[in-house]
C-alpha cells in the first residue's frame, strides 16, 4: 500500500474512533439525504410513465429500505466490535460487583501472585536484561574486562595495557579508564568530608557525551605530569556547597592537601562512570595496575558499524602485554568486551552472560507459575458462578447468541478482574518501592547510575500478558466447560434435569485447596512471627542511650590491606587508641570506649553446630554433632563490651583476662542461643564450631575448631531473631571494627566531636555514627516490610480456602434447588436439611482439613521453624486450624442461609 | 462536473454504466461516507435546482491525487493483462 492510501486509512480509523468515543447523532441528518435520494428516484420513475403508488414502491426496490442503509452507515462510523468490547466490559463490571466476595479474594490473591513475579520481572530487567546504560546511544558503550578464568573473578588492569589499546585499538573510540580514590574534602569552614572522587580520563565525558552546564569538561591537557589540579563538580555539590553561585568556575577546592581549580559542573543526576558527583584527572604518570571492576575499569564506545563480536575478535589479536603480574596461573587472564553495565555487576564470567540472562528468563517463567494456585480457584468460583447463570446463558442463547459470543462474554468478565488484579499489583509494587527507597535511601544512593529500580514499559508490558494468560486460565477454561452442553442450543438447555456436576478435578482442587491452607497457615504465622517480633516488641533496653560508629582506615595502593599489612594495622590500632582515649575523656561518655566487629543486634550470619550432650545416645548420625545447624549472629568483642552495653551475665562466667586473643577456645552465647539450640539443657561447657554454608561441603577435619561455652548474657535486644556467640579479642585484633559507648546527654554533640576528632588523623574513616535505637529502626523498616508481604501471601491463602468451600458449598445449593424445595415443602427440619444438603461437600473439606493438619503436624516435628529461618510459637497449630474451621463455617455460612431461604413454591413452579 | 448529490451521482453511474452499474442506497453512502472520513472528498449542504435541501459531494485535492494515482495503476493492470491475452498461443 502506498504511503498516501496509508494516510487515508488511518484518517479513516481516527475519524471512527472519534465518533465511537464521543458520537455525535447524525441519523436525521442522514435520513433527510435518504428521503432526498427516495423522492428524486420516485420523481424519476414518474417520469418515465409509473402511477405514483408504483413509483413509490419501485424506488424502495431499488434504492433499499432506509432503516437498513442507516445502520450500515452507524457500523461505518464505528470501530466494529468497540461497541460491544464496551459494553462487556461495562456488563463485565457490573457482575463484578454483584460477585463482590469473588472480585475481592479472587482480586487480591492474584494481586498477592502477580506482585511476587513482576518484584522478580523487574529486578532481572533491571540487572541481568539491561544492555544499555541512559546516555546517548548507551548501548554503545562497553567496557574491557580482565577475566580471571582461574579464580572466577574480575581482575585489575595494567595501566601499560590501557595505553597500548588507546592507540592500537581501530574497533573502539575514545577508550578512557577511571579509578575510584578516595579523598578527605575539607570545607571552606574547615569541616572535613568524606568523599569518592573518580579519577577519569577526559575520554569518559565524551564516552557520556553529556555537555557540563558550566565551564568544561576534562581535557587532555589537564592529564598531564605536572599540570595545574583541576576538578568538575556534580550539580549537587555546586547547589549545597557553593550555592549555585556562577562565580564557581576558578574557585579551589581543596582534597587531601591539594588545591583543585572547579573548572567545570555536571548536569544532575550524571554519575558517569558509577555514582561519581567529582571528576579529577586520571594522570597518566598513574602508577601500576587499575583496580578491577568497581573500583576502576577501562571503557569506550563501540565505533559505528562495530559489534561486540568483531571488537572483541581485535582485543584478543591485542591480547594482554604482560601476564607477569600472574604468571603462576595455568589459565590466562582473558580481555573481553562486555557491554559497559555488565562489567559492574558480580563476578560473572564474560562467556556466563548470555546464559544468565536465559537463566532469569527461565526463572521468571517458572515463578509466573504461582499464578496457578490462585487462578485455579477462581476458575473454580468462576465455573460454580457460571453454572448458576445457567438459565441466562440458556436464553441468550436462544435468542441467537453463538457459543463463541457467550464465552468471550465470560472471557471479558475475567480481562476486567484481571486486568484491575494487575493495575493493584503495579500499584502495590510502587509502594512497596516508595517504603524501600526510604529504608534504604543510604544504600540506594552508592547504587550505580544506571540502576532504577521504578515500573517500566517493559514490566507492564509484562503485567499485561500475565492477565491475559490469567484470564485464560480463570476466563477461557470454566466459560468453555459452563457453555459444553450448548451444542443442543436453544431452551432445552433450561431443563432442570441438564444439570452440571462438579466434577472429580474441582472437587480434588477444593481439597487439596483446604489442605494446603491448614499445612501452610501454621507455618506462615511463625514465619512471620519471626521476622516481625523484634521489631514489634521493641529491643527492651533504653538503646537510644548507646551511641555507635563504624570504623575504618583508608589504604592507598592495590596491593596493601589491613589484614595483611602490619604496618597498616598499626597505624589503625594507634588512630582509634587515640579516638577511644579522646572520647573516654569526655564527661558525657558515662562508660568504657569497647571495640567490636558488630554492636549488639548487628553482624553477620553464620551458621554453627553444637556438640551433642554427653548422655545422648551413643551412635548420633554424624559423630560428634548431634544438633542441627542454626543461624546466628558472630562477634569477636573486646574486654569492655559486656560493660559498655549493660548486658548482664546469666550463668557461667565473664571472659578472663588471658583469653582475650585469637586462639582462645572459650565463647559466650546469648540467651536466645542458648533456649533455641539446648533447649532447657543447661549449655554451660557444650562445644560448638562453625560450618560452611549451604552449597559448600567440608570434610570433619576442616570444619573449623571447637569452641566451649563458658556464660550466657542476656539478649541485646531483648527480642532477637537469632541467638549471638561472643568471642573474645584483643582491641588491635578485631576488624571490622565498631565501637559503642554509653552516653550520658547529648548524644547529637557527641556525635560532632566524634567525627571532628576521626578528621584529626587522615586515614581514619568513621561511618555510620547512630545510637542502636536508630539502627534497630533501620531494621526494623526491613523487618516490617517482609512481615507485610507474609501477612498479605498468608492472609490469601486464608482467602482462597474459604473461597474453595463457598464456591463448594454454593454449587451444592444451587445444584440441589429443587430437591431443598420439595423436602422443605415436605416438611423437613433445617438442622437435618443442612445436614443433609451439605454432608458431602462437609466430608471434602474435612478430608482436605485432615490431611493439611497431619502435614502440619510432620512438619513440626521434622521441620522445625527455628530450624529454617522462623520462630516456633507455642499452640500455633491448635490456633491456625480454629481460625480455619472459624473462616471455613464463615464461608459456608452464605450457602447455609441460601438453602432456608429457599421458597418451595417458587422451585416447584420452576421445575413443572 | 461540479458537487453532486448523492441520488445524481447514482444516476450518473448507472448512465455511464449503461445500466451495468446500479448502485443502491446501501452500497452509495457508505461508500461515500469511507471517501469522506478518508478525506478523498467533501461534503456541504446546499439547494438543488428545484430548491431542495440536499448534501453535495465534491471531489478534494487528495481525492484527485488518489484517482490519478488509481487510474494510472488500473491502466497498467489492463494493459498487462491485455498484453497477456493478446499473446500468440
Amino acid at each position: 500500500m502506498m504511503f498516501r492510501e496509508v494516510i487515508a486509512v488511518l484518517r479513516e480509523w481516527c475519524y471512527r474512533l472519534r465518533e465511537t468515543i464521543w458520537p455525535r447523532s447524525r441519523d436525521s441528518e442522514l435520513r433527510a439525504e435518504l428521503a432526498h435520494h427516495l423522492e428524486l428516484a420516485e420523481e424519476d420513475l414518474r417520469r418515465r410513465g409509473y402511477s405514483p403508488a408504483d413509483a413509490a414502491r419501485l424506488a424502495r426496490a431499488r434504492c433499499g429500505q432506509s432503516e437498513n442503509v442507516i445502520e450500515r452507515l452507524r457500523e461505518q462510523r464505528s470501530v466494529p466490535w468497540f461497541g460491544i468490547f464496551t459494553l462487556d466490559v461495562k456488563l463485565g463490571l457490573r457482575k463484578l460487583r454483584q460477585s463482590l466476595g469473588l472480585t475481592l479474594i479472587g482480586g487480591l490473591a492474584m494481586s498477592v501472585s502477580f506482585g511476587i513475579i513482576l518484584t522478580v520481572f523487574m529486578y532481572f530487567d533491571v540487572i541481568v536484561w539491561s544492555d544499555s546504560v541512559p546516555l546517548e546511544d548507551g548501548d554503545q558503550i562497553v567496557a574491557i574486562q580482565i577475566w580471571d578464568p582461574e579464580n572466577s573473578r574480575r581482575s585489575e588492569t595494567a595501566f601499560e595495557d590501557f595505553e597500548r589499546w588507546r592507540t592500537e585499538l581501530r574497533s573502539l573510540e575514545e577508550i578512557g579508564a577511571f579509578r575510584t580514590v578516595e579523598r578527605r574534602m575539607v570545607h571552606a569552614d574547615g569541616q572535613i568530608e568524606r568523599v569518592s572522587v573518580a579519577a577519569v580520563s577526559a575520554a569518559g565525558f565524551r564516552v557520556a557525551r553529556v555537555a557540563p552546564v558550566l565551564g568544561r569538561t576534562l581535557v587532555e591537557e589537564d592529564e598531564r605530569a605536572g599540570a595545574e589540579p583541576v576538578v568538575v563538580i556534580g550539580y549537587d555539590q555546586w547547589q549545597t556547597q557553593f550555592n549555585g553561585d556562577n562565580a564557581v568556575l576558578g574557585r579551589a577546592l581543596r582534597l587531601n592537601d591539594t588545591f583543585h581549580t572547579i573548572v567545570g559542573v555536571m548536569p544532575p543526576d550524571f554519575g558517569f562512570p558509577i555514582n561519581h558527583r567529582l571528576w579529577i584527572p586520571l594522570l597518566s604518570d598513574s602508577p601500576g595496575l587499575l583496580p578491577a571492576p568497581p573500583a576502576g575499569a577501562v571503557f569506550a564506545r563501540l565505533k559505528t558499524d562495530v559489534t561486540l563480536a568483531g571488537a572483541q575478535a581485535e582485543l584478543s589479536a591485542a591480547g594482554l602485554l604482560s601476564s607477569g603480574f600472574n604468571s603462576e596461573q595455568s589459565e590466562p587472564l582473558r580481555p573481553t568486551v562486555v557491554r559497559y553495565a555488565a562489567n559492574f555487576i558480580n563476578d560473572t564470567s564474560p562467556d556466563d552472560l548470555a546464559g544468565q540472562a536465559w537463566q532469569a528468563r527461565l526463572i521468571i517463567f517458572f515463578v509466573s507459575f504461582l499464578l496457578i494456585p490462585p487462578c485455579a480457584n477462581i476458575a473454580l468460583l468462576v465455573y460454580a458462578r457460571t453454572v448458576t447463570r445457567q438459565e441466562e446463558i440458556a436464553v441468550r442463547t436462544a435468542l441467537g447468541a453463538s457459543r463463541g459470543r457467550i464465552v468471550l462474554q465470560l472471557f471479558i468478565e475475567m480481562l476486567v478482574l484481571s486486568t484491575l488484579a494487575a493495575g493493584v499489583a503495579l500499584a502495590g509494587v510502587r509502594i512497596v518501592l516508595v517504603f524501600v527507597r526510604r529504608a534504604l535511601a543510604r544504600e540506594l544512593e552508592r547504587l550505580p547510575f544506571w540502576l532504577d529500580f521504578d515500573l517500566s514499559p517493559e514490566m507492564i508490558a509484562f503485567a499485561a500478558i500475565l492477565a491475559v494468560v490469567a484470564t485464560l486460565v480463570i476466563g477461557l477454561f470454566p466459560a468453555l466447560k459452563a457453555t459444553a452442553s450448548f451444542a443442543r442450543p436453544g431452551l432445552g438447555a433450561l431443563d432442570h434435569r441438564n444439570r452440571k456436576q462438579l466434577g472429580p478435578m474441582w472437587t480434588m482442587l477444593v481439597v487439596a485447596q483446604v489442605a494446603f491452607s491448614f499445612a501452610a497457615l501454621p507455618s506462615a504465622i511463625e514465619f512471620g512471627w519471626g521476622v516481625l517480633r523484634e521489631a514489634v516488641l521493641g529491643p527492651g533496653f533504653e538503646a537510644g542511650r548507646y551511641l555507635t560508629a563504624q570504623l575504618s582506615f583508608d589504604v592507598d595502593g592495590a596491593t596493601r590491606s589491613l589484614e595483611t599489612d602490619p604496618q597498616i594495622a598499626a597505624q589503625f590500632n594507634d588512630a582509634r587508641s587515640a579516638l577511644i582515649r579522646q572520647l573516654e575523656a569526655d564527661p558525657r561518655v558515662t562508660t568504657r570506649v569497647t571495640t567490636a566487629t558488630a554492636v549488639p543486634g548487628g553482624g553477620a550470619w553464620t551458621r554453627v553446630r553444637a556438640e551433642e550432650a554427653p548422655e545422648s545416645s551413643p551412635q548420633p548420625e554424624e559423630p560428634g554433632l548431634r544438633f542441627g545447624p542454626s543461624l546466628v549472629r558472630s562477634v569477636r568483642v573486646d574486654d569492655r563490651y559486656f560493660e559498655a552495653f549493660d548486658i548482664p551475665i546469666l550463668t557461667g562466667r565473664a571472659f578472663q583476662a588471658g583469653e582475650y586473643g585469637a586462639t582462645s577456645a572459650a565463647v559466650i552465647v546469648s540467651a536466645t542461643f542458648a533456649q533455641t539450640v539446648f533447649g532447657g539443657a543447661n549449655p554451660l561447657g557444650r562445644r560448638l564450631r562453625y560450618i560452611p554454608p549451604p552449597g559448600q561441603t567440608a570434610s570433619q577435619s576442616d570444619a573449623g575448631p571447637w569452641y566451649e561455652i563458658v556464660g550466657v548474657v542476656a539478649d541485646r535486644p531483648a527480642n532477637p531473631y537469632r541467638g549471638s556467640i561472643f568471642h573474645p579479642a584483643a582491641q588491635n585484633e578485631i576488624y571490622p571494627a565498631s565501637i559503642g559507648f554509653r552516653v550520658g546527654s547529648d548524644s547529637a554533640g557527641l556525635r560532632e566531636k566524634l567525627r571532628d576528632t576521626a578528621a584529626l588523623d587522615p586515614a581514619l574513616r568513621v561511618a555510620r555514627v547512630q545510637t542502636l535505637e536508630e539502627l534497630y529502626d533501620e531494621q526494623a523498616t526491613g523487618n516490617y516490610i517482609g512481615g507485610f508481604a507474609l501477612i498479605v501471601g498468608g492472609l490469601s491463602v486464608l482467602l482462597l480456602s474459604a473461597a474453595g468451600t463457598y464456591a463448594l458449598m454454593a454449587f451444592t445449593v444451587n445444584q440441589r434447588r429443587r430437591e431443598i424445595g420439595i423436602r422443605m415443602a415436605l416438611g423437613a427440619r433445617p438442622r437435618k436439611l443442612l445436614a443433609g444438603i451439605f454432608r458431602r461437600a462437609l466430608r471434602q473439606v474435612s478430608i482436605g482439613a485432615a490431611l493439611g493438619v497431619a502435614v502440619a503436624l510432620l512438619i513440626q516435628v521434622y521441620l522445625p521453624a527455628d530450624r529454617v529461618g522462623g520462630l516456633d510459637v507455642p499452640g500455633v497449630l491448635p490456633c491456625a486450624v480454629a481460625l480455619m474451621v472459624a473462616v471455613g463455617l464463615i464461608a459456608a455460612f452464605g450457602p447455609a442461609r441460601r438453602t432456608l431461604s429457599v421458597d418451595p413454591t417458587n422451585v416447584l413452579r420452576e421445575g413443572g | 462536473m461540479g458537487p453532486l448529490h448523492g441520488y445524481a451521482i447514482a444516476a450518473r453511474l448507472e448512465q455511464v454504466s449503461r445500466g451495468a452499474l446500479v448502485a443502491n442506497m446501501g452500497t452509495l453512502y457508505p461508500g461515500l461516507m469511507r471517501l469522506e472520513q478518508r478525506g478523498l472528498i467533501r461534503a456541504s449542504w446546499g439547494v438543488t435546482e428545484n430548491q431542495r435541501k440536499a448534501r453535495f459531494y465534491s471531489i478534494t485535492a487528495a481525492g484527485k491525487r488518489m484517482l490519478a494515482s488509481e487510474k494510472r495503476d488500473w491502466e497498467r493492470m489492463v494493459s498487462i493483462i491485455q498484453a497477456l491475452f493478446a499473446e500468440p498461443s
